[in-house]
């Protein structure tokens, strides 16, 4: 019987999946309502006391839409920094670099972000780019930069692999042309010059009167490479005096093979297998004592499970939130049917069955409950959108945000689940002494 | 003048006590015929607030018998004597009591909001009658709390009609007016009651009430003290 | 059926609606090896062409993925630090599933046997956004710790 439930479940899409479940999810205060309200119409009553109550109603919607937007924000901001890491690295299948951490060397090869790490030798390099099994392999230098972009130097090839074609221009050519990300405020003709380092500690000057040429620019990748120059590993190479990756009597063509005895090192080689099998095979085969190969996309995953662990570690410390904000505005509500307590006993003196009192009662606590809730929903996807902005600007990683079924499903339960709790303020003021309440 | 279709009252031994078991209200016995204006008056204290609340079905008697025509509402339990205030009794209040936020109309079929949907239409229907009757704006879009004191005391009034009740009780329905409107409201009280036939019951100090009353009962220390029956024209059917 | 094999699945039903892939691990007695699917010289086997459509539950390790955030990854026989491609030259070796999720899935670390549960698919297909190339996949699937 589960089997076949479940199998039924898995056969329903996705998207029918999450529907149902939000439903699911929200039907019990749905119930709970028609049960609670058949056969009255507490409608114009139940919007007299809210405007009764205006100020302290809008109080306590806001404390359950803060809650509620703390618990939605959590989950939205994770999966919005999880599906804007994650195709940041689509492009970077294998890295085979020095032995160290995977981490580091994944931040500096995929994001960019400045590090130091020890280099793969040419023999290393040309073992790698000689692999028979091997599409794609380009060096990286990294190092100098000019404004807050960095200039990474690589291989047209690359650059042509991780644009997937240019939005404009054309790949570099010669030592000193240069191939703009979409972020980088240089057009096609314009020319830059480099400092050494990055940052403050950034040396102007430093190489001298050398400019590169903008030839052509990247379109938008939504990764950190958008911020960058791409410039040929050679002119990399040569500013820093180093040997140029050719032999004597090289033509100037710039780009692969690299003489291994000219080659000065790269932190990382970025690796392009030429099948899914291979990258496994290449992985295995230069995990060496000299060298570390791994997929960037593996160690992303891991830190997207550190990162989901410590947000469900998160959402339970938000939950609680929600649920002592709930509760905290239960018992306020208890102190506003006080206030409220002369209406009510006149309802009761009119005639109105008690129930009506305790549907009165329960609706304007779920009133306040759903509008708290829809509010917190938005609140959530506001603030994540607000901090996702922030994370784009200072990382170049495209983060967006967007209202999701997990939120959805979340808020829903929180509904519901308020929704029974409310029973019971709404049970203790249906029995509250009518004669002494239309005295007071 | 329609035929009398309110109800007749009779009380056998009636106890209500309060905090402790202390005695507030005794009446041994009382007959009310079905029609009739009475108005209940006595000092401060002495148990009249009580006895009416006891005649709603607001107060459970410790003790006795009261029968509404051949229905007793002591024995019954609150839904039953809900139930009973809702098809049975019309009632006015000291203060008027209004929901501030709702139109006269709104206020005075508020118990359309608790009634089967089958009777909603007629209770506003005859809330509105009630409302042009008693010289009142019919407006949905104003507010009750910007009607004057004695205004907002005959919304209340249109209230206790409008479900069609058989018998009208008030509390000192004219404390809160001005000479002026407590005339008329006394006026529009037993107008009305006596339109349909309505048993109605006032407890009141307002001499303006008992004048127009068919018969005046004194209460003093929890008991009847004095039974007054007046020659008010058009009264005592009985 | 004991006692408590009921009530787990009762549990497990109960939870259904929240954590459906949890209910995996109330259906691991019966899941199946891979080599189970194969009959040798990459032919499938009786059992694995009657099964063809169906849902069935694969036992197995998760090799690292190369993609973050995906809905693909390589169920292996043995718990993979090293590649399932290179002990033998086959294209296809025949201790391995594709395994195509029905949502992004969480990694689990690589010596952690896990249970996947999907519609099995037989003969070549070329995923179009990778290029990988499977001749057997678990599709819709949903998995869970052994």
């Amino acid at each position: 019987m589960p089997d076949a439930f479940l199998d039924g479940w898995a056969a329903l899409p996705v998207w029918l999946a999450d529907l149902l479940l939000f439903l699911a999810l929200l039907a019990p205060a749905f119930l709970l309502g028609a049960l609670v309200l058949r056969g009255f119409a507490i409608g114009p009553l139940l919007s007299a006391l809210l405007r009764r109550q205006v100020w302290v109603s809008v109080v306590f919607v806001a404390l359950i839409a803060i809650s509620v937007g703390l618990g939605a924000g959590l989950i939205a901001q994770e999966r919005g920094l999880r599906q804007g890491t994650a195709p940041a690295a689509d492009k970077f299948e294998l890295v085979v670099a020095a032995p160290g951490s995977e981490i580091t060397a994944m931040l500096a090869a995929v994001y960019l972000q400045p590090s130091d790490l020890p280099l793969l030798d040419g023999e290393t390099y040309d073992r790698i780019a000689s692999h028979e099994r091997v599409e794609i392999v380009a060096p990286l230098g990294f190092g100098d930069s000019w404004r807050d972009a960095p200039v990474v130097g690589t291989t047209a090839e690359f650059v042509a692999y991780l644009s997937e074609g240019l939005a404009e221009g054309r790949h570099f050519a010669a030592e000193y042309e240069a191939v703009a990300g979409a972020r980088v405020p240089l057009g096609v003709g314009d020319a830059f010059s480099p400092a050494h380092g990055i940052g403050d500690a950034a040396e102007h000057g430093a190489h001298g009167d050398l400019e590169y040429e903008v030839v052509g620019r990247m379109p938008l990748t939504g990764s950190p490479w958008d911020r960058a120059l791409m410039v040929p590993i050679e002119s990399v190479w040569s500013v820093h005096g180093l040997a140029n990756g050719h032999g004597p009597g090289w033509d100037g063509e710039i780009g692969p093979p690299f003489a291994p005895a000219y080659f000065p090192g790269t932190p990382a080689a970025l690796v392009r297998a030429d099948s899914l099998a291979a990258n496994y095979g290449l992985q295995a085969e230069f995990s060496t004592e000299t060298t570390m190969a791994f997929f960037p996309g593996t160690v992303l995953a891991r830190l997207h499970a550190l990162m989901g662990d410590i947000r469900q570690a998160m959402s339970v410390l938000a939950v609680i939130t929600q649920v002592l904000v709930t509760a905290g505005v239960l018992a306020g509500l208890m102190m506003l049917t006080r206030l409220l307590a002369k209406r009510l006993a006149l309802l009761r003196a009119l005639g109105a069955p008690r129930r009506f009192i305790f549907a009165l009662t329960w609706s304007f606590a779920v009133t306040l409950i759903s509008t708290g809730a829809a509010l917190g929903l938005l609140l959530g996807v506001a603030a994540t959108r607000a901090i996702s902005s922030i994370i784009t600007a200072r990382t170049d990683v495209l983060v967006s945000a967007r209202l999701a079924w997990p939120e959805l499903h979340l808020v829903a339960g929180f509904v519901s689940l308020t929704a029974v709790l409310a029973l019971l303020p709404a049970f203790l003021t249906m029995n509250r002494p009518v004669i002494r309440d239309l005295r007071g | 003048m329609t035929t009398p279709r309110g109800r007749s009252l009779t009380l056998r031994d009636l106890e209500v006590t309060g905090e402790g078991g202390r005695r507030i209200l005794y009446v041994p016995r009382l007959q009310i015929a079905a029609g009739s204006a009475v108005a209940v008056r006595g000092p401060s204290g002495a148990g009249k607030t009580t006895l009416l609340y006891a005649l709603a079905g607001l107060v459970s008697p410790a003790a006795g018998r009261i029968l509404w025509d051949d229905e007793d509402i002591a024995p019954l339990g609150e839904p039953a004597r809900a139930a009973f205030r809702r098809r049975t009794v019309g009632f006015v209040f000291q203060e008027h009591l209004l929901f501030e936020e709702l139109s006269a109309p709104g206020n005075a079929a508020l118990a359309a909001l608790y009634t089967a949907a089958t009777e909603r239409a007629a209770i506003r229907a005859r809330a509105a009658e009630q409302l042009s009757r008693l010289g009142l704006d019919r407006s949905a879009a104003r507010r009750s709390d910007s009607y004057s004191g004695g205004e907002r005391q005959r919304i209340a009034v249109a209230r206790a009609l409008a479900a069609d009740p058989d018998v009208i009780l008030a509390d000192e329905p004219t404390a809160s007016l001005d000479r002026a409107n407590a005339d008329r409201l006394a006026d529009d009280l037993v107008a009305l009651a006596r339109h349909e036939g309505r048993t109605l019951i006032t407890v009141s100090h307002d001499p303006a009430v008992h004048a127009r009353a068919d018969r005046v009962l004194d209460i003093a220390d929890g008991r009847l003290a004095a039974d007054t029956a007046q020659g008010a024209p058009g009264a005592a059917h009985a | 059926m004991t006692m408590q094999t009921t009530r787990r699945r009762a549990l497990a039903l109960a939870a259904g609606f929240i954590a459906a892939p949890a209910l995996l691990r109330a259906q691991g007695d019966e899941a199946i090896k891979l080599r189970e699917l194969y009959a040798g010289d990459n032919e499938f086997s009786e059992f694995a062409r009657d099964s063809e459509g169906e849902r069935i539950t694969v036992e197995g390790f998760m090799a690292p993925p190369l993609q973050a955030d995906s809905t693909f990854f390589v169920l292996t026989k043995m718990p993979m630090s090293v590649c399932p491609f290179c002990e033998t030259e086959a294209e296809w070796p025949e201790d391995i599933l594709a395994i195509y999720t029905r949502r992004k899935y969480r990694v689990v670390p690589f010596n952690r046997k896990i249970v996947v549960r999907g519609e099995l698919e037989l003969g070549g297909y070329r995923d179009p956004e990778t290029g990988f190339v499977s001749l057997v996949r678990l599709a819709n699937a949903q998995f869970d710790y052994a």
